[in-house]
């Protein structure tokens, strides 16, 4: 599962683009996490370029 | 059956934008839906543009959507080596993406098609599995349907709903190169694009310094997207490009004291396009379909190319009335035929440059002429690779990829 801090967010979406399950997506203005798709595979935390995603180990809703 | 439009464009960048300009044109009714708010907004790229490519298609900038014009490229080498080099060939603009890409937009609506910001699109509709059209959302809304027999996905890096058509529009992080940008001001420069290679600046990438008006520059870094040298938040290993584009700043006279105007990121196909780039009834055009440039990662030239050749293909799908795979694939071998050719060898030269070390890259600089390097663009590889062979025969088998 992965917790997302959007205050840092600059939304590129470029989690969107390498996440093979489609649980990320650009929407408006705001990265939008469809946790039951989420596989753990860490793929958006290694490319984000700004630093804002965070592999966790329990099931979080994305931050405020 | 009752169609709402004639062709549903998903995506209101260069790539749908162009589409609906040449499909409206030729008397279709195209509707483009776009989930951001505003067309063109966020920002997420280094906003070059070769000025050729708008020439080959008739259009005349307006002098909002341009903040300068380039008049070369300066390639510094890791030893500080440069090659500048000013042609035709090097010649564009400098955009600024906001304004160009609702430019682009507007020249659709005044060729009479229709836009929708806002409005995402959540699923494919099919009639007995045939594309009928698209589920939407608007802003926070209850989802509707729109219909059409033919869905263009426009979709850019996400490409959701051609993911759900079954292409593969995943990008693995090898295919990928990860980006951090600063606009910055001041920074004197002389309108050439600056590109600065390095395995220590950026392993498998390089930083830019794109000039902008008034003194200001667009000052990016990009590495690839399986570059471990970060350590990203909870400990786990990462590419980081903003660390390494941080110390780059820092170690630059000019900028080190420059002010930061704004900061973007983003991700960067460098791949292989897709394989395939229609069905029946839908198709994948610009970057959804991964057709990017994978030495400097450009997209836009790319994607109205793409726009063009899809436009006119469905037009005449159209005065058919047949959408069927059959009467778009024109478009898919007009592009693999064409600028696909051109992307294929930019491939096999960027895996030859990521194995190349500081030290070879050295050399190679020592060795060519702007001349060769124009050369190396225009994918004649020849010319350069003797040179660099001659004197340093153990390159052979690393650089003969590129004329094998």
């Amino acid at each position: 599962m992965i917790k997302i801090h959007h205050s840092g967010c600059i939304l590129c979406a470029g989690c969107a683009s390498v996440c093979p399950t489609g649980a990320l997506e650009l929407v408006g203005t705001r990265i939008k996490f469809y946790p039951e798709k989420c596989i753990s595979c860490g793929a958006c935390v290694r490319i984000c370029p700004a630093n804002v995603i965070e592999l966790v180990k329990e099931k979080k809703e994305g931050e405020q | 059956m009752n169609y709402d439009y004639d062709a549903i464009v998903i995506g209101g960048g260069p790539a749908g934008s162009t589409f609906s300009r040449v499909a409206a044109k030729n008397g279709m009714n195209v509707l483009i839906i776009d989930k951001r708010r505003e067309i063109g907004v966020p920002v997420r790229c280094g906003e070059g543009l070769g000025a050729r490519e708008l020439v080959k298609e008739g259009l005349e900038i307006p002098r909002s959507a341009y903040s300068t014009e380039i008049l070369g490229a300066k390639v510094v080498a890791p030893n500080g080596k440069e090659i500048i080099w000013k042609d035709e060939e090097t010649k564009g603009y400098m955009l600024e993406r906001k304004f160009f890409d609702k430019w682009l937009c507007e020249l659709a609506v005044d060729g009479g098609a229709k836009v929708l910001t806002y409005t995402r699109a959540v699923d494919i509709i099919k009639d007995n599995g045939k594309v009928g059209g698209v589920r939407v959302v608007h802003g926070a809304e209850e989802p509707y349907e729109i219909r059409a027999p033919m869905v263009v996905s426009a979709e850019g890096m996400e490409a959701h709903i051609a993911r759900k058509m079954g292409f593969d529009t995943v990008h693995k992080p090898y295919d990928v190169d990860t980006c951090y940008q600063y606009e910055m001001k001041p920074y004197e420069h002389e309108n050439l694009i600056e590109l600065y290679f390095g395995n220590d600046i950026a392993p498998r990438g390089y930083v830019w310094i794109f000039p902008k008006a008034d003194k200001k520059a667009n000052v990016g870094l990009g590495i690839g997207g399986n570059v471990l040298n970060g350590t990203k938040r909870g400990g786990m290993k990462g590419s980081d490009p903003k660390t390494l584009l941080d110390n780059f700043i820092e170690n630059n006279s000019q900028l080190k004291d420059a002010s930061r105007l704004e900061d973007f990121g983003g991700v960067i196909s460098v791949g292989s396009p897709l394989n395939e780039f229609v069905k029946d009834n839908f198709m994948v055009i610009g970057t959804a379909a991964k057709q990017v440039d994978p030495i400097h990662g450009g997209g836009i030239a790319l994607a109205m190319e793409s726009g063009m050749m899809a436009g006119q293909v469905v037009a005449d799908a159209y005065s058919k009335k047949d959408y069927s795979s059959k009467n778009l694939k024109p478009y898919e071998n007009e592009w693999k035929e064409g600028p696909g050719k051109k992307v294929h060898k930019r491939l096999l030269l960027r895996k030859v440059v990521e194995k190349l070390n500081d030290d070879d890259l050295n050399y190679i600089f020592s060795q060519i002429s702007d001349q060769d390097l124009n050369k190396v663009m225009k994918s004649n590889f020849a010319p350069a690779v003797a040179k660099v062979v001659a004197g340093r025969p153990q390159l052979v088998k690393v650089l003969s990829a590129l004329i094998s």
